[in-house]
């Protein structure tokens, strides 16, 4: 074998990240985070310190996670603004919603504002709730968003009848104040993870969970919305950061495009410190 | 690529009835891009048709020798589909294939020591591998097949999966001294060098799952996995070309 390879081009952004790991000028945004044990696997690295730990060795500036215990159990988003104070430059939060708790959405939503900086947005969760994201139970919690402009990061998949494609066109069109961050794209569904983006009013970004390994995905998604409308997540600790990372720089884009996705757009968001 | 040398232990190309897949030719373009030097192949269409697509990897590892091996599928040993093992290994020799694979599920067949044991002792014998992609998800299949035959080389790697799968796979390694974990879709953060710490660097591989994935994820996690330089030698390509030397 005698070419050489895309880590090895001199320059490139690829052979940056293969020869130093961590890239300066290049950080990494990571928009998609959990925290805590869960049922579905062994995670030997899920509380705060050893993912703060992770995040260090692979220059990931920030990560924005929801608790999982909070997604799937009875902790309360109070608990996760404590764990981000202890880990003030790396740790945010989203307030996670569950819909079968409408008491704790008011609650939490009126203490949102004092839960700055450490939060940043809201998550939604539909396919395992088995609630619509149209639902009525989420319309207190939409209009919150809508009214002040705070992300929601949605979990989405491809024909989910809770949170897939078309159930998030048309949410995001009602609420175009909202910036709603498809969590996984819309998984397999190219058709609406562009038409999500490019039919509603610039208020809609792809986020990359569970897709930078996947072969040819991240050029279709540039391909169709741009690079400007994507954002890197890894659903930490599920993924590691260094394979999330590999897996933008492996794509067939241009270093603007990875740049774009892995910092650039988040700063364009929310600023350069957040 | 200068320095490190990766070998994939785990790709498919070919056409299948759903469709045209890679052939070696995009197998070998993508691997030059990222910097593969080698890479053992299964044929896509194992699953519909076995004995064609045995032939049909072999034409594809024909075109790069150097730097292509091929795994043949496996049917039971009752009925005359597949060469008998006295002559098996030696025509696969011949034909720049190095390892086995099989797929009871869609060839209706129950995967054990009845239909299978003469292949899969001869196959010990030779320490040629076998591959067990066909079980996963099949964790009750894989852990009963794997402990029928603990004596022989085995390479697993999950197809389709991506969410980590510590639960089922370390009772394995932790048992059977020939059971080799391939790691595409292993995205566990830090994990590789978990694994390596309690079951050593020999007998984890990596594998990109090329056409599912790409090459270059996974380069770069085991890069930086922060194991010591001659642990990612022998995972990135090292511990596939032991593998093939020692079979016979």
């Amino acid at each position: 074998m005698t070419t050489t390879s895309f880590w090895e081009e001199k320059g490139s952004l690829a052979n940056a990240f293969w020869t130093n790991g961590i890239v300066p000028d290049c950080p990494v945004y990571d928009m998609h985070g959990h925290m805590g044990a869960h049922n579905a696997i062994y995670f030997k690295r899920c509380e705060p310190a050893d993912v703060v730990a992770h995040l260090k060795r692979c220059g990931v500036k920030h990560l924005v996670f929801s608790h999982h215990h909070v997604l799937f159990g009875n902790m309360r988003n109070e608990k996760v603004v404590d764990i981000c104070r202890a880990f003030p430059e790396h740790l945010r939060m989203y307030v996670g919603i569950n819909p079968h708790y409408p008491d704790r959405i008011r609650e939490d939503l009126a203490r949102f504002e004092q839960w700055r900086p450490w939060a940043v947005g809201l998550k939604f969760l539909c396919d395992y709730y088995q609630v619509p994201v149209t639902a009525p139970e989420l319309a207190y919690a939409l209009d919150f968003a809508n009214e002040r402009g705070i992300p929601i990061l949605n979990h989405t998949w491809g024909g989910s009848k809770y949170d897939g494609g078309p159930l998030m066109l048309e949410v995001a069109q009602k609420y175009p104040n909202v910036k709603f961050f498809m969590g996984h794209s819309i998984y397999r569904d190219t058709e609406y993870s562009r038409r999500v983006v490019t039919e509603t009013a610039g208020n809609v970004w792809l986020e990359l969970t569970a897709i930078p390994g996947d072969y040819g995905y991240i050029e279709r998604l540039v391909k169709d919305v741009g690079s400007e409308r994507i954002l890197f997540g890894t659903d930490m600790p599920w993924f590691d950061e260094f394979q999330g990372i590999g897996g933008v720089l492996s794509a067939e884009i241009t270093d603007d495009d990875k740049r774009n996705i892995l910092y650039r757009n988040v700063e364009r968001l929310l600023g350069k410190e957040w | 690529m200068k320095g490190l040398t990766f070998f994939d232990a785990g790709c498919v190309i070919g056409d299948t009835m759903q469709g045209p897949g890679p052939d070696a030719r995009k197998l070998l373009q993508e691997m030059d891009r990222a910097g593969v030097e080698k890479a053992l192949v299964v044929h896509a269409g194992v699953a519909t048709m076995p004995q064609l697509s045995n032939e049909m990897i072999a034409n594809e590892v024909a075109t790069a020798p150097d730097r292509l091996v091929g795994a043949w599928c496996l049917l039971p040993q009752q009925c005359p589909e597949i060469p008998p093992p006295d002559q098996l290994f030696d025509i696969m020799r011949s034909k720049g294939i190095a390892a086995l694979t099989l797929n009871p599920t869609e060839h209706r067949y129950v995967a054990c020591r009845l239909t299978l044991g003469h292949f899969m002792d001869a196959a010990a014998e030779r320490k040629v591998p076998v591959l067990l992609d066909c079980f996963d998800n099949l964790w009750p299949e894989l852990y009963a097949f794997v402990a029928e035959f603990p004596k022989n080389t085995f390479i697993f790697r999950s197809r389709w999966g991506k969410w980590g799968i510590d639960r089922q796979i370390r009772p394995l390694l932790e048992n059977y001294v020939g059971f080799h974990f391939a790691l595409s879709g292993y995205w566990v953060p830090e994990g590789i060098r978990d694994l390596v710490e309690l079951y050593g660097a020999d007998r984890l591989l990596y594998a990109s799952g090329f056409p599912v994935f790409n090459h270059g994820n996974q380069m770069l996690q085991l890069k930086h996995s922060g194991l010591e330089p001659e642990d990612i030698a022998k995972i990135a390509g090292g511990n596939m070309e032991r593998i093939l030397k020692e079979a016979e």
